[in-house]
């Protein structure tokens, strides 16, 4: 288990560190991206149970299920958040396809407010 | 009926752009309002439960008299923006509109939510229509800050989703009630409170995440920054104080105090040396954001009271002034100080009724709860009334500069004002004028919020039966 918390947080940092450093701003949006994988990894990791079985009432015992079922409701959560994540990238290539319309650029260092 | 109240309002977003009439989203804003009026009159705390599932295993929304506070306020300033905005925005119009009622699901979603993922959900419609919102007019300067915006807001709302993540692993429930009966007040738990304070912190607008605010609102039409001056700072507040009330953490909080004092002040100095008037008036709210937030770390009754008291006030007094200095705006189509001048008495009358509430003059609503934050302050310590009392000092400086450069100057030009423009104009100054002589009206209402926020058990009653 420790070492998906581990994995986590080194996707995350990778993720930081483009949104922070990368001045190119599809960079930047793409680090979002990976930020937000490194939380849904870190939602599945918290329902998951080590030799689990999948979360579906079949004709095993209700008391076996509960017991050794996967937790099926960050697997929910974590879908949401998926398409959440689709609308804010959406929106955000938008904005990137137009910032280039207006100026020729895709630099942040070049524009005038985003800097630093 | 809440179930209906968010059917029409999403029917409303789709049906503005397949029909293409913009009274529609007007019509359903309206409504939201006149419900959430009607919800306000029950005196118990009311539970939906979607789809027959009860409280702790399905999402609720929990209609108590902090949230539908809450809801009034941000439904009601919606109104009057949309009927304001119909004669403001002159292209694009049903887009406009779309995304204006998609604002309002966000924030009415917020502010009656029991459960916490639920609000992450709301708290990202709300997010990503203000960041398109920020883009709507397509210029230079509106990517710019809707880019960053974004960016920044995308980044805290993970720290939310963080924060909640964290809850669910150590207690393994979304519900607020529920949550609130197994929370426990070791380490772990304070991370994810950090988290989740934080991220609501960049909608409320405190100072270090205050950044994107002033640029976002420079780019946006006038009554969108209204929006996030007024109702979508309240929001953020309130997702602070719900996360405290979760945590059952009302109480002295030194480190809510300072980050007030600081926001206070700056906020109050920065305003002074802008230009353009809607920066101005974005660093004004985030200064009036810092009373809000020391009186919240007071904890006392007192202060809670004076807190909520101050996020209407506030949200009255800064929707009356975009507006007021929006028509300023559409008209000459400039916005640096020194350029919208103008000759007319009733909006010079309007404008400086609202800027003198800014400030704090009695008889008018901004005096009243400057006063309790005053009172409550003097309880702690009176350094940080004498604190208080300085930034106020300051308000009344920018004011005197927003107030000089539009009414006083020798440039002015004559101008005709549009009736649907100025009707709103004139409804908010009333609520001023009306709260600030007869100040019962607005204790009437907050205090049952006030004492809803410090009694913890009677909502987990409440939710959860016994």
């Amino acid at each position: 288990m420790l070492e998906i918390y581990v994995g986590m947080v080194l996707v995350a940092l990778i993720g930081m560190y483009c949104i922070v450093w990368k001045k190119n701003m599809i960079k930047k949006v793409i680090g979002l991206g990976i930020f937000t994988n490194s939380i849904h990894l870190l939602l599945i990791a918290i329902g998951f149970r080590a030799g689990g079985i999948p979360p579906i009432v079949t004709r095993v015992n209700a008391n076996y299920l509960a017991l050794q079922a996967v937790d099926p409701l960050p697997q929910a959560l974590v879908l949401t958040s998926i398409v959440i994540q689709l609308s804010v990238t959406a929106l955000a290539l938008g904005i990137v396809t137009l910032a280039y319309r207006h100026m020729k650029t895709l630099d942040t260092e070049r524009m005038n407010r985003l800097r630093g | 009926m809440i179930t209906y109240v968010l059917l029409v309002l999403f029917a409303a977003t789709f049906l503005v752009l397949i029909i293409k009439r913009d009274e529609i989203a007007i019509a359903a804003i309206l409504f939201s309002f006149f419900s959430m009026c009607y919800m306000f009159l029950n005196p118990e705390i009311t539970v939906f439960g979607f789809g027959g599932w009860s409280p702790p295993f399905g999402i609720v929304w929990v209609l108590d008299k902090l949230s539908v506070f809450l809801a009034l306020l941000v439904t009601g300033v919606s109104s009057v923006i949309a009927v304001y905005s119909l004669k403001y925005i002159k292209e694009r119009r049903h887009r406009y509109y779309t995304l204006l009622s998609l604002i309002t699901i966000g924030l009415l979603g917020v502010s009656l939510t029991g459960d916490i993922f639920n609000l992450y959900v709301f708290f990202e419609i709300l997010s990503v229509s203000s960041y398109a919102l920020v883009a709507f007019f397509l210029d230079e300067g509106a990517i710019e800050g809707a880019f960053k915006y974004l960016m920044v807001g995308s980044v805290t709302s993970l720290f939310i989703l963080i924060g909640i993540s964290m809850l669910y692993g150590l207690t393994g429930t979304l519900n607020f009630a529920d949550l609130a009966s197994k929370i426990s007040h070791s380490n772990p738990y304070m991370i994810a409170l950090g988290l989740l304070v934080a991220g609501f912190s960049l909608k409320a607008t405190i100072i270090p995440f205050h950044a994107w605010k002033p640029d976002a609102i420079e780019g946006t039409p006038a009554p969108i920054g209204a929006i996030f001056t007024s109702i979508s700072t309240a929001i953020g507040v309130y997702g602070i104080l719900r996360i405290l009330f979760i945590f059952n953490l009302i109480q002295l909080n030194w480190v809510l105090i300072s980050f007030g004092v600081i926001t206070m002040l700056v906020g109050a100095f920065l305003a002074l040396v802008q230009v353009n008037v809607k920066r101005m008036l974005a660093y004004s709210g985030i200064s009036q954001i810092g009373y809000i937030i020391m009186v919240i770390g007071f904890g006392t009754l007192l202060g809670i009271t004076s807190g909520l008291y101050h996020i209407l006030n506030n949200a009255l007094i800064k929707t009356l002034l975009f507006m007021g200095i929006g028509i300023g705006i559409y008209l000459t189509g400039k916005e640096n100080l020194d350029e919208i001048g103008m000759k007319s008495t009733p909006l010079l009358i309007c404008v400086g009724i609202g800027l003198l509430s800014l400030s704090g003059i009695p008889p008018l609503n901004g005096f009243v709860s400057k006063w309790l934050i005053f009172m409550a302050s003097w309880e702690i310590s009176p350094i940080l009334t004498a604190i208080a009392i300085i930034a106020s000092a300051i308000t009344l400086a920018y004011s005197f500069k927003i107030f000089s450069s539009m009414f006083l100057t020798t440039k002015r030009i004559e101008v005709k004002i549009p009736k649907i423009l100025f009707i709103p104009v004139v409804i908010l100054t009333i609520l001023c004028v009306l709260i600030g002589v007869f100040p019962q009206i607005g204790l009437n209402i907050i205090e049952p919020a006030a004492n809803a926020l410090l009694n913890q058990n009677q909502y987990i009653t409440a939710v959860l039966g016994g």
